[in-house]
């Protein structure tokens, strides 16, 4: 074979990428002034740099919002710039949407959609929005580098300075996956920033992964959503909460772990220094978690429960706590926090011993679901959590606990736990026959339904009524009457007789709070180490600046 | 986007409705343009003894929402996305700047009367509270026959629901609903099955005497009732208006679909607070006030706080 047989001197281009990105910046050049582009042209700078059908990452997590980009980029003319492939871990604003209302975009990559299911569901159903796929975290982050990579990056850091250094802080969570694939790949990255300033804290991004800057009219919106006001626990939350304690992170030696925002794990975070060391369990378990800066943690990190906490973000109010526990958490030069959303997912994934939530709808066979019928609100970071990683290796006592064959070549488990009440505010059994996000699923033409976590990966399920060790069971028909025997007066537990939950309690598969050495009447609220918001506030020395939504004494 | 104007249905209406309304050029101009349509004095609709009749009812929501509506709009105090239940969506859709107010008084008069005339006796509609739709449409499935019909007619709240149909499957429907779990039931002082297919035909008369008139696309985002789906075009508003009495209102969707949409304060206008205390419920973390009740002034100034706010979101 010669040479033009083999392609080698077909004349095709390798920098095309390169090219295109050198075209479009030399479009701009006498809109910017060299990094910085003034926040008045910030609208006619992106028509110019953004190309019809271009893959354009939004950075909008549930906390911090690239807020003056997306309201920006809702300003373009959609006769300029129209059919975009938008990438964005969690739709969360209004012009999120209009965008795709008004032409601009067209698809769209994403993972959470909570504050916009309504909508999401509709514009899914009236063809306004083409979904590619709702991706666990994960799963988007690592698609960035594979077949979603993006054109262009539009993102938020709090500082930057003249050399294009970015300042993330407390905050940091995706902007640098999304900063990092964007930039090494020849696409353009678009930072708002708080401030300017001649000397940055610490550099979280350096500059040469940054295209351009603009200072924001205001600062970007950050939302506080991992405070749990302990007013609001109840004597059932804190029933689950020993159980919990007692059932599970005792005896399997839970020591590594990722909680959920409900209040039934606050609950387990504010009974620890009580509870949990009038059992001896300090220094035992609970020491290295995955986990957002919960104030409700405060307690048991003063009473030296925790070694280590590394964070997905920041917690708006938690900055001078954070700051003032070094050795806790993971902090900068400058002192502050460190947060990584990717970094800490894989964490949660792979590197800790259990994860535990609360959810909406649970079936017969342990799936469970978060969706309501009509809305979409795809995944938070549960699932990928919630999930057992089957190519771990590293062997903790927690996860060897799972082993139950006698193979050998049995490996652990990932202790993937559910916490519920049976019925939900009262009324709603969360044991269901059938899940809604399975209609949901169907009206909105997904090729899966959007289950949250899956029945296969989960191993305990606790309610007010007791705990079923599902990983135990030795068949599927055991499997689903552990599950009904803690299932309440819900269809599904009545599914299960007064003596099969007798059979299961004997085999060990199903522990009623007795079988716990756990007395109902001991769940008081006394056992709260902070009963409200003042208390955690006292707990902290003050450090802890609460928002003033949560200020209420 | 930050402030929702809401319009009540049947069940707000008061005795003095109109009367009640701040002596205001604005409010009389309203009432005359529909006294001149309608060749009466509205002010006699709103006794407690014509309030006795849906016609009088309907006219006087209408009118009452429309003149309120109007003077709030008059000092600046502008909704960004507007939608009405049942009746209101026709002063919703004249305050989106999309149908006229004359041609909606002249529709509403016809509705009104229609309806009141459809099922003299043994219909009705009844709420159940503590059931979500697809629970309740599995219970008016179950009922639903050619002698006993009921459907879901509101979607109020997601576990509030009303049914239309017989009073007495209404009765079956209730029956099954208390022993899966709701928490009340009760039949409502309504004599007509709306929101349904039972009033398919008092739909087509309105279909017919909606195509007479001209309607606008909206300037103001307007949600209708029967999809829950921001309307622009004046044929889907037209659509909407139509059918709306044929269909179920889908007005928790409608708020929710506000609420994603940035609205942070919505402003109910009509005599009652009903919408307000559902919106209360549903989104905790609004305002949520009766213009009416609160006094105009303060909603006024409630309002243009919301849009200082909303500018720094």
């Amino acid at each position: 074979m010669n040479e033009s047989e083999l392609g080698i001197s077909s004349g095709r281009s390798w920098t095309t990428r390169r090219d295109k990105k050198a075209r479009q910046l030399a479009k701009v050049e006498k809109l910017v002034k060299g990094r910085i582009i003034p926040a008045d042209r910030i609208v006619e700078v992106l028509e110019n740099l953004i190309v019809t059908g271009d893959c354009v990452a939004l950075e909008g997590n549930n906390q911090k919002q690239a807020s003056f980009l997306s309201k920006a980029l809702n300003n373009v003319d959609p006769d300029k710039v129209n059919d975009l492939h938008m990438i964005m871990s969690s739709v969360s604003r209004p012009e999120h949407l209009d965008i795709f209302e008004k032409g601009i975009a067209r698809k769209l990559d994403f993972s959470y959609s909570g504050a916009q299911s309504l909508r999401m569901a509709q514009m899914i159903e009236d063809g306004v929005v083409k979904v590619g796929s709702i991706h666990t975290y994960l799963e988007l982050y690592g698609r960035l580098f594979i077949d979603l990579t993006p054109n262009i990056a539009l993102v938020a850091a709090d500082k930057a300075d003249a050399e294009g250094n970015l300042y993330t802080g407390p905050n940091t969570e995706e902007t640098p996956t999304i900063v990092e694939a964007t930039a090494f790949r020849d696409g353009i990255v678009i930072v708002q920033v708080n401030e300017l300033v001649d000397e940055l804290p610490r550099v979280d991004i350096p500059g040469s992964w940054v295209d351009f800057i603009v200072v924001a009219d205001r600062p970007y919106q950050l939302e506080a959503l991992f405070t749990r006001d302990p007013r609001l626990i109840s004597e059932m939350h804190i029933l689950m909460a020993m159980m919990t304690i007692r059932g599970i992170y005792e005896r399997h030696n839970v020591t590594s772990l990722n909680h959920g925002v409900g209040f039934n794990t606050a609950a387990i975070e504010l009974i620890l220094p009580t509870y949990g060391e009038s059992l001896g369990l300090k220094g035992k378990i609970c020491k290295n978690w995955a986990l957002n800066p919960h104030p409700t943690l405060i307690p048991a990190i003063e009473s030296g429960w925790v070694e280590s906490v590394h964070c997905f973000g920041g917690e708006v109010g938690m900055e001078k706590y954070v700051a003032a526990r070094p050795d806790v958490f993971f902090t900068g030069r400058d002192g502050s926090l460190r947060s990584n959303r990717a970094m800490s997912q894989v964490a949660g994934q792979y590197a800790v011993d259990l994860f535990i939530g609360s959810t909406f709808q649970i079936d017969a066979d342990g799936n469970s679901s978060t969706v309501t019928s009509g809305r979409l609100a795809g995944f938070g970071g549960a699932p990928n959590m919630g999930a057992d990683p089957h190519g771990r290796r590293h062997a903790t006592d927690a996860w060897l606990n799972m082993i139950t064959g006698e193979s050998q070549i049995a490996r652990g488990q990932k202790l993937v736990v559910q916490m519920v009440e049976t019925y939900q505010n009262g009324h709603a059994p969360v044991f269901v026959e059938s899940l809604d996000a399975i209609k949901v699923g169907h009206d909105a033409k997904l090729p899966v339904a959007p289950v949250m976590i899956y029945g296969d990966d989960v191993t305990h399920v606790v309610t007010e009524e007791g705990i079923a060790y599902l990983y135990k069971a030795r068949s599927l028909e055991e499997r689903r009457m552990a599950l009904a025997a803690v299932a309440g007066v819900t269809p599904i537990g009545q599914q299960c007789s007064v003596e099969m939950t007798e059979q299961l309690r004997q085999d060990g598969i199903v522990a009623l709070p007795e079988d716990l050495h756990v007395k109902r009447t001991d769940a008081k609220r006394s056992l709260l180490a902070a009963k409200s918001i003042d208390d955690l506030v006292k707990w902290s020395d003050g450090l802890y600046e609460p928002p003033a939504k949560f200020r209420n004494w | 986007m930050s402030v929702a104007y809401l319009f009540p249905g049947q069940g707000s209406q008061k005795p003095g409705m109109l009367h009640d309304l701040p002596k205001h050029p604005i409010i009389t101009e309203k009432f005359e343009e529909a006294s001149v349509v309608l060749g009466e004095d509205v002010l006699a609709l709103d006794t407690s003894e014509a309030l006795s009749s849906t016609r009088a009812v309907q006219l006087s929501l209408l009118i009452h929402e429309v003149a309120a509506a109007s003077l709030l709009m008059s000092e600046g105090a502008t909704a960004d996305i507007v939608a009405g239940h049942s009746i209101g969506a026709f002063a919703a859709a004249v305050v989106s700047g999309s149908l006229r107010f004359s041609d909606a008084v002249a529709v509403v008069e016809l509705r009104g009367r229609l309806m009141q005339e459809a099922y003299p006796s043994g219909f009705g509609m009844g709420v159940i509270i503590g059931l979500d739709e697809s629970r309740v449409t599995l219970l008016t499935d179950g009922i639903n026959t050619q002698n006993t019909p009921v459907f879901i007619a509101n979607l109020n709240a997601q576990d509030q629901i009303t049914i239309a149909g017989t009073i007495s499957a209404i009765e079956q429907v209730f029956t099954l609903a208390r022993s899966a779990g709701a928490h009340k039931t009760k039949l409502l002082d309504i004599s007509v099955p709306s929101h349904c297919r039972l009033l398919r035909s008092v739909s087509d008369e309105i279909t017919r005497k909606m195509k007479s008139f001209i309607l606008k696309d909206s300037n103001t985002l307007y949600i209708g009732n029967c999809r829950a789906r921001v309307l622009r075009k004046a044929e889907e508003i037209r659509e909407d208006l139509s059918e709306g009495v044929a269909n179920p209102v889908r007005w928790h969707e409608a708020t929710t679909l506000m609420f994603e949409r940035g609205a942070r304060l919505f402003v109910e206008l009509g005599p009652g607070d009903t919408l307000t205390n559902l919106a209360k419920k549903a989104f905790p973390d609004t305002r949520c006030i009766s213009a009416v009740s609160s006094g105009f002034d303060s909603a006024r100034l409630l309002i243009n706080r919301e849009r200082e706010m909303s500018n720094n979101r």
